[in-house]
């Protein structure tokens, strides 16, 4: 498995706040998703991991190398933040001339294209496009580049469904190379459980697990259950837990396991959101 | 840092019309009162200023974190801001020289003579090194407090290289140096120079004080 991109005991203090040694990895061809509650450090791992902010301990590679060796690396890294960070007078043809000088990879023709894909007129003023065409208009730039790793940070944050979907459907086209991979954080939990091949939960600066959609969505499980069989419950078992005002939810890893120990107890499979809601509202066996 | 000039050239076309008219304006008030002299250094300074706004605009759409993920270091973000001062201050110079002289030619009712023409090229000459001056200033107060406070500074990107004058200048007058026309003729002449080496200076403290920043 050829990790793109490593992140190795990641750290960084703020007055307030530790992003404490996050470690994970993306591998070739997929696309590893960022969740956590606001303020959780998703930014902050991705504004370390671009050097934007010094890191106080730990390294981050891509292929191998690090960011400030090398500024060719920066040519194979696409990033889209949350806003566009070009002046609202500024057009999108403005826009691909300004690009076309910074990338020696820039491909004019692959750009004019994502523009008429994403029906981009080309010389409007930045500030008359709407939030998903200004989006869309970043997207184009950053993969007009041909880059080989895409990092979105709050991508498709405001958006509505119908723009999202059409955005996820360029990301998944994106990574049909398998060669290109994608580092996307959002708190949308249903786009990365329609795209993601790997989570990796972070909370409260710290990193809760690193796992595969997969394992998530069949393995884990949620109990729902009365006082009585919630004490019954091995602690060992309890990932987090959560009491509603009649019942006892429970996650729990082995969700098969569960329902085979617990027959009086239902079982219900984990989303992602279920997964990220008992871990940040509910609390954790001591 | 091509695609960084660019960017700023682009961003701050769109205020050019308003410039051009703040300095046909002040040409109008200034040149039949003042002459041409004083208006060459206003047109010079003010475009020169200019490199504030560019700052302003970045700030707004957050450009430098973006900028940050290009094949682009913190230094080539701190060059390139001083290669469009340098632009802004030869606009500004040339405009300034142009509206002068056609408000001289419009005053004297008639083509200038050798000796006005080589005195305003003179003082474009001056008036280009005060602003790259003030302008290479204004970039390192920008890039330590931020281009808000930056704007409210500007008058300490004046007061600063003006203070570093007249220190030299009472320097030379304690180690007894008599400032001749010559000698000052020279300095003028060689203003362009100073402002170069100042600007390496102001650009040097500038790259260690924005390596230190976060964006």
């Amino acid at each position: 498995m050829d990790a793109i991109l490593q992140v190795d005991n990641l750290t960084k203090h703020y007055a307030g706040f530790l992003l404490d040694h996050v470690s994970f990895s993306v591998p070739k061809g997929t696309i590893m998703g960022l969740i956590g509650e606001n303020g959780a450090g998703k930014s902050t791992t991705i504004n370390a991991i671009l050097d934007l902010v010094h890191k106080d301990d730990g390294t981050v590679t891509f292929w191998g190398q690090e960011l400030s060796s090398s500024k060719q690396l920066k040519e194979d890294i696409g990033v889209v933040f949350d806003g566009i960070n070009f002046y609202e007078t500024l057009t999108p043809a403005k826009v691909g001339k300004i690009s076309r000088a910074a990338y020696k990879q820039w491909d004019g023709y692959l750009y004019q294209d994502f523009l008429k894909r994403f029906c981009l007129p080309a010389d409007k003023e930045i500030k008359t496009l709407s939030k998903g065409m200004k989006m869309k208009l970043c997207i184009a730039a950053a993969l007009s580049h041909k880059p080989k790793l895409l990092i979105l940070d709050e991508a498709t944050g405001g958006l509505d469904p119908v723009m999202r979907d059409d955005i996820l459907d360029v990301f998944l086209e994106f990574v049909q190379d398998e060669n290109h991979s994608i580092l996307m954080s959002s708190h949308i939990t249903t786009d990365l459980e329609k795209v993601a091949d790997y989570i990796t939960f972070i909370h409260q600066g710290k990193m809760l697990f690193c796992k595969t959609k997969d394992e998530l969505r069949y393995q884990y499980g949620i109990i729902r259950c009365g006082a009585d069989l919630f004490s019954q419950i091995d602690k060992t078992e309890i990932l987090a837990y959560r009491k509603d005002d009649y019942q006892w939810n429970v996650l729990v890893a082995d969700k098969e396991k569960a329902a085979g120990k617990y027959k009086n107890a239902i079982v219900d499979n984990a989303t992602v959101d279920d997964i990220l809601l008992l871990y940040v509202k509910g609390e954790q066996v001591k | 840092m091509k695609s960084l000039v660019l960017k700023d050239l682009y961003n701050i076309g769109h205020n050019a019309k308003t410039m051009l008219f703040i300095l046909a304006v002040l040409a109008v008030a200034f040149i039949p009162t003042s002459g041409a002299s004083g208006y060459i250094f206003i047109s010079a300074v003010l475009c020169g200023m200019m490199i504030v706004t560019t700052f302003a605009f970045d700030d707004q759409s957050k450009w430098t974190r973006y900028a940050m993920i290009m094949p682009l270091s913190k230094k080539d973000l701190v060059a390139a801001k001083f290669v469009v001062l340098a632009i802004f201050c030869t606009i500004g110079t040339l405009l300034g020289l142009a509206l002068s002289a056609v408000g001289m030619f419009i005053a004297e009712k008639g083509p200038l003579d050798f000796a006005a023409i080589g005195e305003l090229l003179f003082l474009a000459l001056a008036a280009w090194a005060v602003s790259f001056i003030i302008g290479g200033m204004a970039i390192l107060l920008v890039l330590r407090y931020g281009a808000e406070k930056g704007r409210v500074l500007l008058l300490v990107s004046f007061l600063i290289p003006a203070s570093v004058c007249f220190g030299v200048y009472q320097l030379l007058v304690l180690l007894g140096v008599v400032m001749t026309d010559r000698l000052i003729f020279g300095l003028l002449c060689g203003s362009p120079a100073i402002a170069f080496l100042w600007c390496y200076v102001m650009y040097q403290i500038s790259c260690r004080i924005f390596a230190r920043q976060e964006l």
